[in-house]
């Protein structure tokens, strides 16, 4: 089978599997770095946040562009996945040469003298990428399973998912919750940082930021690929079918409850292993990571990108993100409202976001190809 | 142009053009400048208190400038907006490091962007400078804390409502790290006094051994809700003799204290010392409300001396001729937080005179030798601990917004660690 | 209403000691703030004596910078009360006129806080004749918890004059409080302990306990009998005191939830618009309040009676301003958004971005301070609970915005349009039914409720640009709890939800409540998908 649909996505995939995990990262280390060619590791950071962000809106596409569910919980289950892997990286710190203990200092504040529990198996890397998947995995299923069994459906479900998402970010908040007889502690508002170490390098070094890099493009391009293969096969098509008629679907005899819960869980797990190389690239995670806002900046990423497009969610967040990164720092007072309008003009004038902008803008360029082309004629007709 | 072009191509030839083009720096090098970078969040929701700290930095370095800059050299600062979005800090910060270069940054507010950007600051060998009162338990070779530490603010307050005669104390903040270990360490100074157990209010948390993990009532940020809370400190506060050491960050304080003003508690019966609330804040606040509580700070805009009201004027005639965007000209004050970035900035230049260069480590120990700066709240000195030893005030508010100084504690030396010191 | 009545008692009150005040009260606080007194205890003392209801106005008054100490001309120092932008003479209560150029003779006179703590002793004391029965009882409550041995007599004296039934209680209790420290036999002690738990005293339930735990090993037995006893009383009122309590909170609480998320029940539940800016646009409402106050303070001054109508004022304002703004927005670019119900999502949440950081340019990025007008300062008191005045009103007020909105959609043409329109745009529109204008109406009318709930949101919390921020998850949970398009089902979800939440709130913490809370809305509607009150329809909508 054929994953790609044509040989020009073919193409275009492997060269930018080849530039992004081949070329950038070599003009990191080889490249003299007063050269323009170089590429400074503070940028390969930048980009590698930027791709998991697209990850991010790659898997609230699945959701939203292919079967019609709009959840604004993604963030949730980003973060989730962020502390899980925050979880083993604040064991790796070692002894503090401040704090004089081995626990992550925030439980040095809070007053634990050991390590909870809970904590212990995140000292070991397997389990902790399992845990990265499975936990976001479990809440999605959990919550999933909930709301689809009883049909929650359209705006109900955007408004569940947020509110839990507002739920879970106030529980996080807190330095220590008590959640079904189990006191738990994520460093509540300050979440973890200062990491130190990751599978035994140093977080620091330049060719850590190269690895994260080739890592989350790696994760990037294979969910790509993923996301291809699936769309050509059944279960996508009924996927699809699912967003366009939901009840023709179930009156045909398949089960869009197990179809939605499947697709479900399977965005959250993707969502959390983009989180996870996200902690580590930006060198922080706290629960702000999970409010309502930042869900809203992926539906806002995929909507500008063009939803429902394999391509899209990768060039919204990317050119979404750069443009924060951009303005933040050029225009820091009035950002917020640019970024604002262009959201509006987006909605108003391009329905299917950037991707599908040549598209929309081919009659208009034909016409004035067209206008130049007769006058082209018109002028060689009338000139002397 | 080809509208079948692959996607994937479009983003390589995409991706190779902005390579290209984030290589080439926002502004020019030139001999005559130095760069710093203003680490601030100017939008979201610490934008209420951080974008004074901006308008104050801004002012300084124009000071500074006009009377001849650092080394000869002009100040030519970087504003970036942290926008309360803490990766984003740790993004900004690299961003100013890595590329602007800057000599030194002077920013954050809460301890989560201090926390975020900490390691940056750390992996690219830079000099932070920390303006806000906060928890202590660190110390980074490269942040200098200009900021009240536990012992500057919330001890002294303590000093003075026991000298009032106040014998329970119940404790209330937001829930994070800030009010919890300040709280904490309050809790054991509270006891080595001889305050008994009972008598503090607010409840306690004991761990699985009985030892306390948390002490106090917590709220989330930006809770809105206080009526439960004041029913019970009302309760609280019937037998006398009784004060609220209030760790309620920002905008909370509005529905915390309108809601003790409507239950009908007064200042008299129940004093309120607010750690996070000074001038500034007032300005939001309906201050009737709060006249006669309490306030502790390294510098108060009441306080009567020369340098003071310098520095006051210089800021009002700046506000009128500056062309600043974003810059509120009206109705502005001065508060600690304003004043200990503006000593900040000053240090920094005291230090780089000293060391006769930039470079940051020659600067740090500089820093760390002692400096002095007589500043508006009067003099401080630097620490080799990266802390500041200066004066402390307590005041009451005022109906105008104002502190009255009620008593002024000299030379406080700043200590990061104090939590296990009162047992 | 009993609360304007105490407020008409109020006025009257203060002309009232005016006029026939005893003067020497008043000579004597000259001399106290002009520090012209040899022995400020005797002083003290004497001024007790006199009982002059005024020592509370000045007390007040000087706490909050009223009053002023001034050189006349002929170099004899007085003290003026500054009364609404006036000064009076303090001792004769004659209005005197500060001349041009004379101000720099004008000094605030502030009291010493221990000086201060000293004077409100005093005026407990003095309250507890006053003529107000609240007050009477306050403060003997007041005095008895503070467990000084000099106020017993005092306090033994007006219980055995009290004529009320009420006060006479308080003042009992106040004095077996005062006993269970100042009792000078053993059984006396007892006696209270005993009497306490009769009369289920609240106020005494800490010191009870003290005892009880004190006496519990190796303390006298049948004190420790009697306390557990007493506390057992006292905790089985006090449960009912707090439920109570809970339930009124609770209703103050919902009614918050209602006004914010009544806006909201109109764009999003009745026109179908997933409307992220509708908390700025409570924030409009603040902002306007903050505006119009600034507008009364420069045209009338803050000390006018006049001021004191901005906020009643600034109701009407903020609602025309928001729907109007409103209004351009849904002709700029929300009508086209009506079949696209996810996207206007988006165009919301940008607009949301835009407004936020126009408030922060315009305002400033720091919140304003809006004051509350002096009338709902206070509280009123219900059998077991009381309330403060800021609270009763956005009660009832949320009732009143209920009303009007229900009374505009079942008693109006328009309302009938609205209805129809929302039910089926087409069907409406084929009917003659100008579809755009209802459209752009409704959503003006649901902007402009937002703004209204801004406007009294400023009474009890604060007005900047993320204000809105807040509440905007609460406020989709409390429509779609609801169902959509039901506004009473908005109505009683707002108040379910306040009132859990405040009975959540002693159990876990008013941070775990919430959490609790919100769950509970999610399992809730699992078993509900439609919410409380689904909009029945045979159709199945894909």
């Amino acid at each position: 089978m054929n994953i790609f649909d044509t040989k020009k996505e073919l193409s275009g995939f492997v060269l930018a599997g080849f530039i992004l995990m081949g070329l950038l990262p070599l003009s990191n280390t080889i490249v003299p770095e007063d050269s323009i060619f170089h590429v400074a590791g503070y940028q390969l950071s930048l980009w590698g946040k930027y791709i998991t962000y697209a990850v991010l809106a790659m898997s609230l596409n699945l959701l939203w562009g292919y079967t019609g569910l709009l959840c604004l919980c993604q963030s949730l289950f980003f973060a989730l996945g962020g502390y899980a892997f925050g979880m083993y990286l604040m064991l790796q710190v070692g002894v503090d040469p401040v704090y004089n203990t081995a626990l992550p200092d925030f439980m040095d504040f809070l007053g634990y003298s050991e390590l909870p529990g809970y904590w212990k198996p995140f000292k070991n890397p397997v389990f902790t990428m399992l845990a990265v998947m499975a936990v976001p995995g479990l809440v999605a299923f959990v919550f999933g399973f909930l709301a689809f069994q009883s049909r929650i459906k359209g705006v109900y479900f955007s408004i569940l998912t947020q509110a839990l998402t507002y739920a879970v970010c106030l529980l996080f908040f807190q330095n220590k919750f008590t959640l079904l007889w189990v006191d738990f502690t994520f460093g509540g508002n300050n979440g973890f940082t200062d990491f130190k170490k990751i599978l035994g390098a140093n977080i620091n070094d330049a060719s850590t930021t190269r690895w994260l890099f080739i890592g989350s493009t790696a994760f990037m391009l294979i969910v790509y690929a993923l996301i291809s293969i699936m769309l050509k096969t059944k279960f996508g098509k009924v996927q699809q079918a699912i967003r366009d008629s939901e009840n023709r679907v179930r009156f045909s005899g398949y089960s869009t409850t197990t179809y939605k819960l499947f697709i479900f869980v399977l965005s959250g797990v993707i969502a959390g292993i983009a989180g996870a190389f996200y902690v580590p690239q930006v060198g922080i995670i706290n629960p702000g990571e999970m409010t309502a806002a930042k869900s809203l900046d992926v539906v806002v990423w995929v909507a500008l990108g063009g939803r429902g497009t394999k391509f899209g969610p990768i060039l919204g967040a990317i050119v979404v993100s750069m443009l924060k990164s951009y303005a933040t720092r050029a225009f820091p007072d009035s950002w917020l409202i640019i970024l604002g309008a262009i959201f509006i003009l987006v909605v108003l004038f391009m329905p299917n976001g950037l991707v599908g902008l040549p598209k929309q803008l081919a009659p208009w360029i034909n016409r004035i190809r067209g206008k130049e082309r007769r006058a082209n004629t018109r002028k060689t007709v009338t000139a002397p | 142009m080809n509208n079948t072009m692959s996607p994937f191509k479009r983003l390589a030839a995409s991706l190779a053009l902005l390579a290209l083009a984030a290589n080439v720096s926002y502004a020019e090098e030139t001999d005559g400048t130095v760069k710093v970078g203003v680490l601030h969040s100017l939008s979201g929701t610490m934008a209420i208190s951080e974008t004074s700290l901006r308008d104050i930095l801004l002012f300084t370095f124009d000071e500074i400038n006009a009377n001849g800059g650092v080394l000869g050299k002009r100040i030519e600062p970087v504003v970036v907006d942290g926008a309360s979005d803490w990766p984003l800090f740790a993004e900004k910060a690299e961003q100013l490091l890595a590329k602007d270069k800057v000599a030194a940054t002077f920013g954050c507010w809460t301890s989560v962007s201090r926390k975020s950007v900490l390691p940056v600051y750390e992996k690219y060998n830079g000099l932070l400078f920390y303006p806000v009162q906060y928890e202590g338990e660190e110390l980074s070779p490269n942040i200098f804390y200009t900021a009240e530490a536990v012992g500057q603010q919330a001890i002294p307050a303590v000093d003075f409502l026991l000298e009032e005669g106040i014998k329970k104390f119940y404790l209330i903040g937001t829930d994070y790290v800030y009010p919890q270990t300040t709280n904490l360490v309050l809790l054991e100074y509270l006891l080595s006094k001889g305050i008994p157990i009972e008598n503090i209010g607010g409840g306690l948390r004991k761990d699985a051994k009985g030892e306390v993990i948390s002490a106090g009532k917590y709220t989330p940020f930006s809770h809105s809700d206080y009526q439960q809370i004041v029913s019970e400190i009302k309760d609280f506060a019937a037998s006398g003799d009784a004060a609220v050491l209030n760790t309620v960050n920002g905008d909370s304080n509005v529905s915390f204290f309108k809601e003790i003003a409507a239950s009908g508690l007064t200042a008299d019966d129940c004093p309120i010392v607010s750690y996070s609330l000074s001038e500034d804040e007032f300005r939001a606040l309906p201050t009737k409300d709060l006249v006669g509580h309490l306030g502790c700070w390294t510098y108060f805009m009441s306080l009567d001396t020369p340098a003071n009201k310098k520095f006051i004027k210089n800021w009002e005639k700046w506000l009128i001729k500056t062309k600043a965007s974003g810059v509120q000209k009206s109705d502005r004050v001065t508060c600690s937080p304003m004043v200990l970035s503006y000593n900040g900035v000053y240090l920094w230049k005291k230090a780089v005179e000293k060391a006769g260069t930039f470079e940051v480590e020659a600067v740090i120990k500089a820093l760390e030798s002692g400096i002095s700066f007589d500043g508006p709240g009067g003099t401080v000195t630097t620490q080799k601990n990266h802390h500041l030893t200066k004066n402390v005030f307590i005041g009451e508010i005022l109906e105008d917004g104002q502190f009255d100084i009620l008593e002024s504690f000299d030379d406080v030396y700043g200590e990061p660690f104090l939590k296990g010191t009162f047992k | 209403m009993k609360k304007t009545l105490l407020i008409c008692l109020h006025f009257l009150l203060v002309p009232l000691v005016y006029s026939d005040g005893d003067s020497s009260s008043r000579k004597m606080l000259e001399e106290l703030a002009l520090g012209r007194v040899d022995s400020v205890d005797d002083h003290l003392n004497d001024l007790v004596e006199t009982g002059d209801p005024f020592i509370k106005v000045f007390v007040d008054a000087w706490r909050v910078g009223e009053i002023y100490e001034y050189e006349l001309e002929n170099a004899a120092k007085v003290i003026l009360h500054r009364v609404s932008e006036q000064f009076e003479l303090l001792t004769s209560g004659e209005a005197l006129d500060v001349p041009e150029g004379r101000e720099k003779y004008l000094k605030k006179s502030r009291a010493s806080r221990s000086l201060r703590k000293d004077l409100s002793r005093i005026t407990d004391t003095i309250d507890l004749a006053s003529p107000d029965l609240d007050t009477r009882i306050n403060a003997a409550l007041k005095l008895g918890q503070g467990q000084n041995k000099d106020y017993l007599p005092s306090l033994r004296a007006r219980f055995e004059r009290e004529t009320n039934e009420k006060a006479k209680r308080a003042f009992e209790e106040a004095i077996m409080i005062s006993l269970l420290k100042n009792a000078e036999k053993p059984e006396e002690r007892l006696g209270a302990v005993v009497r306490l738990g009769e009369l289920a005293s609240l106020k005494g339930r800490d010191l009870v306990i003290k005892i009880r735990n004190k006496n519990e090993i190796d303390g006298d037995p049948k004190l420790f009998a009697a306390a557990r006893n007493s506390v057992l009383k006292i905790q089985k009122r006090q449960s009912i005191v707090e439920n109570v309590g809970s339930f009124f909170r609770g209703l103050s609480t919902g009614s918050v939830l209602l006004i914010v998320a009544f806006g909201l029940a109109i764009t999003f539940g009745l026109m179908g618009i997933i409307n992220m800016a509708h908390g700025e646009f409570i924030a409009i409402g603040g902002y306007t309040c903050y505006v119009v106050q600034n507008v009364f303070e420069s045209t009338f001054g803050i000390q006018s009676s006049v001021f004191q109508w901005f906020f009643w004022v600034s109701l009407p304002i903020s609602f025309l301003v928001a729907a109007v703004i409103g209004l351009v927005f849904e002709k700029g670019f929300i009508r086209f958004l009506y079949r696209r119900p996810l996207e206007s999502l988006l165009a919301t949440w940008g607009l949301s971005m835009v407004m936020r950081q126009t408030f922060r340019l315009v305002f400033g990025a720091a919140n304003v301070s809006v004051e509350t007008p002096s009338v709902l300062n206070g509280t009123s008191t219900f059998g077991l609970v009381s309330m403060s005045d800021t609270r009763l009103f956005i009660v009832v007020f949320a009732g009143f915005v209920i009303l009007i909105t229900w009374l505009l959609l079942s008693k109006t043409n328009l309302g009938l349009y609205i209805r129809a329109v929302m039910q089926n745009r087409n069907m409406a529109s084929s009917l003659g039914i100008p579809v755009a204008r209802v459209n752009s109406l409704t959503f003006a009318f649901g902007c402009g409720l937002a703004s209204l709930a801004g406007a009294t949101l400023s009474l009890v919390s604060n007005v900047g640009p993320s204000m809105g921020q807040t509440y905007i998850v609460d406020s989709f949970m409390v429509v779609v709890a609801g169902g959509l398009g039901n506004l009473i089902g908005a109505g009683i979800s707002a108040l379910g939800i306040g009132v859990t939440d405040q009975f959540l709130q002693p159990l876990l913490g008013p941070v775990m409540g919430k959490i609790v809370v919100l769950f509970a809305i999610i399992l809730f509607l699992q078993w509900k998908p439609g919410g409380l009150f689904p909009t029945k329809s045979r159709s199945l909508d894909d």
